[in-house]
C-alpha cells in the first residue's frame, strides 16, 4: 500500500501537476476567453462553464453506471428496468438537455446582436493583409486614424464597424467578446462592453494568407479620464523632431519616399496604403503586435521586413546604411 | 552465337582502349588551323541544323517590323556582333577567317533562317563555335530586337547600316567639349563617344526612339549605381553588359558625371507609328496617369509615384531616377520588366516591386505617358 502511495505521489509531482498548471496557465492572460473583461465574453464564459459542469455530471453518471453494470453487478440485469435506463438516458435525457441548452444559449443572441444606444462610441476597423486600420468616428465621420491598437473607456458600450478590402478576416478580442468576420464588399458590426481595465490582445481568427498568425492588435481598456487624454494625444498632429538625429531621420523619411504609403499627420506624408504612423512611437507593439516597440525593432522592420512578416507588402530598404537606418528608426520612435 | 558475342565485346573493348589512349597521349590535334574533316563538318552541321530546328519549334514571334526595334538591334550589333560577323560598313577582321568554324556571313545566313531560329541562336549561342549566349537570358525583348535588325540586314548598304547603328553621330567629328547644365563647357570623355553616344546621344537625349533612354540631367548617384549594377549583373541587359565589359569603375563614374551634368532636356520627338493614339486619347491617358502619379490607387494598394519621383523635375533622393521628359515607351518597358521580375537594378530597385504587382498594363501605359509629358527641367 505504501509503495502504491509513493508511486502515485511521484507520478503526480512529475507529470500531473505540471501539466495541469500548464493548461490552467492558458486560462488567464491577455488573450483568454475564460478570463473575461467584457460583457460578451462573460456571457460566453458562463455558457462554457455551465456546459462543462453539465458535461461532467453526465460523464460521471454514465461511467458510474458502466462500472455498476460491468463490475459491481455483473451478469444479467432486469429487462424492464434496463429498458427504462436505455430509453430514458439514451433518448429522452439528451433531447431534454440539448433542447434546454439551445434555448439557453439562443437567449443570449438578441443581447449579442443588439445595437448600442445612440451616441455610443463607434470605431471602424478594416482588416488588411496583415494589419488593422483603425478609424475612430465622431458622429459617423472619421475623427482620426491609427493602426493595430485600440483604446476603449471601461464601462461604455462600443460599436465596431468591420470591413475588409482584400480577403476575409475575422475580428476577435477573446477577453472582451465573440468574433465577427470581416468580409470584402460588406460591413459587419460588433458591439462590445468592457467591464474592467487592462491590456488585452486581439487576433485575426480567419486564415487570411502567409502572415495570418502575425496579424494581431493591442486593446487597452482604461479609465475614462485616461482614455480622454489618449484621445487628445492621438488627435493631435505628429511631434516635430527636435534632436539632430531625429531631424535627420525625418529627412530620410521624406527622401526614401515613405510618405507614398504611410501618413504622418502634420507633415506632407499622406499615403493611404500602409499604417498611419502619426503616433507610432506611442503604440505597445510594432508590425501588428509582432515586435516590441523600440529602436532596434524599427531598424529590423525596415531592413528585414520580409523576414519579420513573410510576404508583407512593404519592401525592404537596403539602400539605407546603418547610420541612416538608426536615424530613421529614432525619428519613428520619437513619434509618440 | 556465344563465341560471336565474345568476339564483338573484345573488339569493342580494344577500340575503346585505343581511343582512350589516343586522347590521353595527346596526339589528337585541336588546331583551328587544320579545320575539320569533311565528314566531321557535315556531321556537326547536320546535328546543329536538327537541334536548332527542334528547339526553336513553338517559339512565338512578336511583331518585328518596328523601326525602334530595328534601331535597338542595330545598336547591339555594332557593339557585340560585328567584331566577328562584320557589317555592311566594315568587313569582318582578317583574324576571324582563321576561326573554326568561321563566323557566317549574316546577309546570306538570314535568308535561310526563320525568325524563331535566329532568336534561338542569338539567345543561346552555339556550343564549341565561339557564338556566345545572350549575356542576360531574362531579356527576350532585347534578343528580339536583334532578330528584328537581322531580318533587315540583307537589304542594308553601307549608308543605311550607318544610319541605323550610329544615327547622326560621326565618330571622327565628335567635339571635345559640350555645353553643360551650368552654362560652362563640359569635357566629352572619349568613352562617351566610343561606347555611349551612338545610342544615348552626345547630348544624352536618346535618338528619338523610345528604346534608348534620356540620360541628360539624370541624378548622378543613380547613374553610377545603375552602371555598377549592370556591370555586376544586378540589372539585366545583354547590350549594356556588352558595352560595360571594357570599362572600369572610374570610367563608369566619369560617364555618369558627364550625363548628369548635361542640361536637363527632354526626349527627342518620337516619330509616330500607325497605332499612335489620337491627341484626344493621349490627353485622357495623361490625365489618368497624373491621377496615379499624384495619388496612387489606394484601393489597388498602389502608392503614388510622385513621393519618390517628383513631378516638378526636382529630386528627393539622388539614388532614385528622374522620370520627367523620359520616353514613354522606355518607362513602360521598365514597368513591364519590373512586373516580370527581370529588370533588376540598384539596391533600391526592389522598392518598385509592390508598385508594379498591383498595376494593370493600361495603367502602366498611362503613367508612362504622363511622366513623358512633364518638363525635365526643374521648375524654378
Amino acid at each position: 500500500m505504501n509503495r502504491v502511495h509513493s508511486v502515485l505521489r511521484r507520478w503526480s509531482t512529475r507529470w500531473l501537476f505540471p501539466i495541469v498548471a500548464l493548461m490552467l496557465g492558458g486560462c488567464a492572460g491577455p488573450q483568454s476567453a475564460l478570463d473575461p473583461a467584457g460583457q460578451g465574453a462573460e456571457d460566453i464564459a458562463r455558457i462554457f462553464w455551465i456546459m462543462v459542469i453539465g458535461a461532467t455530471i453526465i460523464w460521471i453518471t454514465v461511467i458510474g453506471l458502466a462500472i455498476y453494470a460491468l463490475r459491481l453487478k455483473p451478469g444479467p440485469h432486469h429487462r424492464r428496468r434496463s429498458g427504462v435506463w436505455i430509453i430514458g438516458g439514451g433518448v429522452i435525457a439528451p433531447t431534454v438537455i440539448l433542447t434546454g441548452l439551445v434555448i439557453y444559449s439562443l437567449a443570449f443572441l438578441p443581447q449579442l446582436l443588439a445595437r448600442p444606444p445612440e451616441g455610443s462610441l463607434q470605431i471602424k476597423v478594416e482588416g488588411l493583409q496583415w494589419w488593422w486600420r483603425v478609424t475612430y468616428l465622431e458622429n459617423g465621420e472619421p475623427d482620426f486614424e491609427l493602426a493595430n491598437e485600440i483604446h476603449l473607456p471601461v464601462g461604455e458600450p462600443v460599436e465596431f464597424l468591420l470591413s475588409s478590402p482584400d480577403v476575409i478576416h475575422s475580428f476577435w478580442i477573446p477577453a472582451l467578446g465573440g468574433k465577427v468576420d470581416m468580409i470584402p464588399g460588406r460591413e459587419t458590426r460588433l458591439t462590445l462592453m468592457p467591464t474592467r481595465t487592462g491590456t488585452f490582445r486581439g487576433v485575426c481568427a480567419e486564415y487570411c494568407g502567409a502572415s495570418h498568425a502575425l496579424m494581431n492588435f493591442t486593446v487597452v481598456v482604461e479609465e475614462p479620464e485616461d482614455y480622454q487624454q489618449w484621445l487628445a494625444e492621438q488627435r493631435s498632429p505628429a511631434r516635430q523632431p527636435a534632436e539632430e538625429l531625429t531631424i535627420l531621420g525625418r529627412e530620410l523619411f521624406v527622401s526614401s519616399g515613405c510618405g507614398a504609403c504611410h501618413s504622418v499627420r502634420g507633415t506632407d506624408a499622406n499615403g493611404r496604403i500602409a499604417p498611419d504612423l502619426t503616433h507610432v512611437g506611442s503604440r505597445h507593439k510594432l508590425g501588428a503586435d509582432v515586435l516590441p516597440n523600440d529602436r532596434a525593432s524599427f531598424e529590423r522592420w525596415i531592413r528585414h521586413t520580409d523576414d519579420v512578416k513573410p510576404d508583407v507588402l512593404m519592401p525592404e530598404y537596403h539602400s539605407l546604411d546603418a547610420a541612416e537606418l538608426t536615424a530613421l528608426a529614432a525619428y519613428l520612435e520619437s513619434l509618440d | 552465337m556465344k563465341q560471336h558475342l565474345k568476339t564483338i565485346v573484345v573488339f569493342l573493348l580494344i577500340v575503346a582502349v585505343c581511343g582512350g589512349l589516343a586522347v590521353v597521349s595527346g596526339v589528337l590535334p585541336i588546331r583551328a588551323s587544320d579545320g575539320h574533316w569533311a565528314i566531321t563538318r557535315w556531321f556537326l552541321n547536320f546535328s546543329k541544323e536538327r537541334s536548332v530546328a527542334f528547339h526553336s519549334g513553338g517559339i512565338k514571334v512578336p511583331d518585328l517590323d518596328r523601326q525602334d526595334l530595328v534601331v535597338k538591334g542595330a545598336g547591339h550589333y555594332e557593339i557585340g556582333c560585328l567584331q566577328c560577323h562584320g557589317s555592311p560598313k566594315r568587313e569582318a577582321p582578317r583574324v576571324v577567317a582563321y576561326m573554326t568554324p568561321k563566323p557566317p556571313d549574316i546577309a546570306s545566313l538570314v535568308k535561310e533562317r526563320e525568325p524563331e531560329e535566329l532568336f534561338y541562336i542569338v539567345k543561346h549561342g552555339i556550343l564549341m563555335t565561339g557564338m556566345p549566349a545572350w549575356p542576360s537570358l531574362q531579356r527576350d525583348d532585347e534578343v528580339w530586337s536583334v532578330v528584328a535588325f537581322l531580318l533587315k540586314y540583307p537589304e542594308l548598304d553601307h549608308a543605311a547600316y550607318r544610319q541605323l547603328a550610329l544615327g547622326e553621330l560621326d565618330l571622327n567629328e565628335a567635339p571635345d567639349t559640350i555645353e553643360g547644365a551650368d552654362g560652362g563647357s563640359l569635357d566629352v570623355p572619349h568613352h562617351i563617344v566610343e561606347s555611349c553616344a551612338m545610342c544615348h546621344g552626345l547630348e544624352g537625349r536618346g535618338r528619338g526612339h523610345g528604346v534608348f533612354p534620356v540620360l541628360a540631367g539624370q541624378n548622378e548617384a543613380y547613374l553610377v549605381e545603375t552602371l555598377i549594377a549592370y556591370r555586376d549583373d544586378k540589372r539585366h541587359s545583354g547590350t549594356m553588359e556588352a558595352v560595360l565589359g571594357r570599362l572600369d569603375v572610374d570610367d563608369l563614374r566619369r560617364l555618369a558625371e558627364y550625363y548628369a551634368n548635361l542640361p536637363a532636356t527632354a526626349a527627342l520627338p518620337v516619330s509616330g507609328t500607325d497605332d499612335s493614339p489620337t491627341d484626344q486619347e493621349r490627353t485622357e491617358a495623361i490625365e489618368r496617369g497624373r491621377q496615379i502619379a499624384m495619388e496612387g490607387l489606394p484601393e489597388q494598394k498602389v502608392p503614388s509615384c510622385a513621393d519618390c519621383h517628383p513631378i516638378d523635375g526636382s529630386t528627393i533622393n539622388d539614388e532614385y531616377p528622374v522620370l520627367n521628359g523620359q520616353y514613354a515607351d522606355y518607362l513602360e518597358l521598365q514597368l513591364e520588366l519590373f512586373a516580370e521580375g527581370v529588370r533588376g537594378g540598384t539596391d533600391a530597385a526592389n522598392l518598385m516591386q509592390p508598385v508594379v504587382d498591383h498595376l494593370e498594363p493600361e495603367q502602366m501605359r498611362d503613367v508612362a505617358l504622363f511622366y513623358a509629358a512633364q518638363p525635365r527641367e526643374e521648375s524654378p
